[in-house]
């Protein structure tokens, strides 16, 4: 978005929210990295054998971490991790470049960890992974190299070395 | 993100609020909510809502079998009545 200052970000952030398909018509304006191949990696297990990981792009983060970076126009390349079972007062989420006042009540808006821990109680998911690995998304210009290159790569091996066999990933 | 992570063996399922730009990146599974920003798993304390999203997208990680694919349950957002 080009509108430029706060006031205007703070407009377009709620025109977000009360009108979707505005999404779409951003969406087909935006530069994103193109792909032609597409990754495929099988299930290995059923779901209700499996670990599920969780992934986020919404800006969630520990209260005690550093908030993500909201001053760079080109994002913040690096990633919080949560437990997935810490206390909810101790979690926070900054991001300017989306409406989470539901989310900041509700966790489960952006992040469905209580969902899931339902899901495994009723023995419909083997297991819940230890860590939530979080992005505020937005990432532009330089940054989506270090993103590309280093951040994701990162953070997919330690969802392995976490156990996870699946991971749902949310976007904001 | 979610290239990356398949590229490491683990299978992967995106939920997305921006179909144009699921379909030009790529993602190897995905499920597409015409659902407004910050809202990926529907309203806030909106229980069967966000398990039925959440159900909807694990079922995706066992029956899609098509790289690319975009699943559309199609919930009318806030209009929609979930059991």
């Amino acid at each position: 978005m080009s509108w430029g200052g706060d006031l205007g970000n703070r407009v377009a952030v709620q025109l977000f929210r009360r009108l979707p398909w505005l999404g779409e018509v951003w969406a087909r304006r935006r530069r994103v990295v193109e792909s032609h191949s597409v990754p495929w990696a099988p299930m290995r297990r059923p779901v209700c054998e499996s670990v599920i990981g969780l992934v986020t792009t919404a800006g969630v983060h520990l209260r005690t971490d550093p908030p993500f970076d909201m001053t760079d126009p080109d994002g913040d390349p690096g990633v919080r991790v949560v437990p997935v079972d810490a206390p909810r007062s101790e979690v926070r989420i900054t991001h300017k470049y989306y409406d989470h006042a539901a989310a900041d009540r509700d966790l489960n808006v952006v992040v469905p960890v209580d969902r899931l821990r339902e899901l495994q109680a009723a023995g419909d998911v083997g297991g819940v992974a230890p860590r939530i690995y979080s992005f505020m998304g937005h990432i532009d210009g330089r940054h989506l190299r270090t993103l590309m290159e280093s951040t994701a790569p990162d953070v997919a091996r330690r969802l392995g070395a976490d156990g996870a066999d699946a991971v749902v990933l949310t976007p904001a | 993100m979610q290239r990356a992570i398949e590229a490491t063996g683990v299978p992967t399922i995106g939920i997305t609020l921006q179909r144009e730009i699921t379909r030009r990146v790529r993602t190897p599974r995905a499920l597409y909510l015409r659902y407004p920003f910050g809202h990926p798993m529907g309203e806030a304390f909106a229980v069967s809502q966000q398990r039925t999203i959440l159900v909807d997208a694990l079922r995706a990680l066992e029956t899609l079998t098509v790289p690319g694919q975009i699943v559309e349950p199609g919930y009318r957002w806030k209009r929609h009545r979930f059991a």
